[in-house]
């Protein structure tokens, strides 16, 4: 893909990754205790159906810092990939002035390549006519007995 | 099951009659649109330039001027993006109902962002048509070299043969 196209690309997925992670985070955060007076007594610990499964709230401390770091990442390749940009300097005139002079260049070599196919097509015609003259001498010399 | 009969084709048809035997009797054909034209309701434009972003309504975040140095402006624009993204996690963290202007905020920068690339692409195509004409260049001198050497090459075997037909001419005509 084009360095340009590339460039949206990973702006847009910045994009996806911001809104994915503030979503997830305000979706999946756990209650948070305000007073120190409510609830009264602390909830029990919600049951555990497979003991090899983590806790939740380490799972979900987990998420900010797993996010950021994506976030950060993505972050850091746009900005690699804005340095690989190749932009040449000078503006759109310098660009024009380049694409006049190639084409100058382009119709000279044009016409000499059209100058050295008309030579090579004129020899070719030559050296035809003088192979049917030798075979016909050929033919000629030949004669069936 | 009653099925609606499709639409008539548009009566113009009635007008090339006798398009056969004179083709001049017939109307022509419209001629391209020029300018603004409507379609679906929706204005669009003829002039295919990228319109700037004060007309679409959208404030301009990088320095607007003669030449723009890409590289340094999106690199800006990121850290502002990310600081933006910070602010945003903050205020929800301390006062959510304020979210509306962060999220603003962050949209703008993204369609800045977005222009800004746009802005790249006829630098992008003309860098192309350079690509392509040096390309061009260089297979023509390529063609050229060998069309020469080729010539050079038969008028050698030209001479060699007719050297050597004399050769036996010669041989012959001793014998």
């Amino acid at each position: 893909m084009d360095a340009i196209s590339q460039l949206q690309e990973q702006v847009n997925k910045i994009a996806t990754i911001a809104f994915t992670t503030i979503g997830t985070l305000q979706r999946d955060a756990p209650p948070v205790r305000i007073s120190p007076n409510y609830p009264e007594s602390e909830s029990a610990p919600p049951p555990n159906p497979n003991p090899n499964l983590t806790d939740d709230a380490t799972d979900f401390a987990m998420q900010p810092k797993l996010m950021s770091a994506d976030l950060v990442k993505a972050a850091k390749q746009f900005d690699a990939l804005v340095s690989a940009l190749p932009l040449s300097e000078g503006g759109e005139e310098a660009q024009m002035k380049r694409i006049a002079e190639l084409q100058a260049e382009n119709s000279l070599v044009g016409q000499q390549l059209e100058k050295q196919l008309e030579a090579a097509e004129r020899e070719l015609e030559e050296v035809r006519e003088l192979f049917g003259q030798a075979a016909d001498h050929c033919l000629n010399l030949k004669k069936p007995e | 099951m009653a099925t609606a009969t499709y639409p008539p084709p548009p009566p113009y048809y009635k007008l090339y009659k006798d398009y056969l035997q004179d083709p001049k009797s017939a109307p022509e054909p419209p001629p391209p649109i020029e300018g603004t034209y409507i379609c679906y309701g929706a204005n669009y434009t003829t002039d295919d330039v990228l319109p700037s972003l004060e007309e679409q309504g959208v404030r301009q975040l990088y320095p607007k001027g003669p030449n723009i140095d890409f590289k340094k402006e999106l690199r800006s624009l990121n850290r502002e993006l990310q600081l933006h993204i910070l602010e945003l996690a903050d205020i929800l963290v301390e006062r959510p109902s304020q979210y509306a202007r962060r999220v603003e905020e962050i949209s703008l920068i993204f369609k800045n962002l977005h222009h800004l690339l746009n802005s790249l692409r006829p630098h992008q195509a003309r860098a192309t048509l350079i690509h392509i004409l040096e390309l061009q260049i260089k297979r023509r001198k390529q063609a050229v070299e060998d069309i020469k050497r080729r010539r050079e090459e038969a008028q050698a075997l030209l001479k060699e043969s007719l050297e050597s037909l004399e050769d036996t001419g010669a041989s012959l005509m001793l014998k």
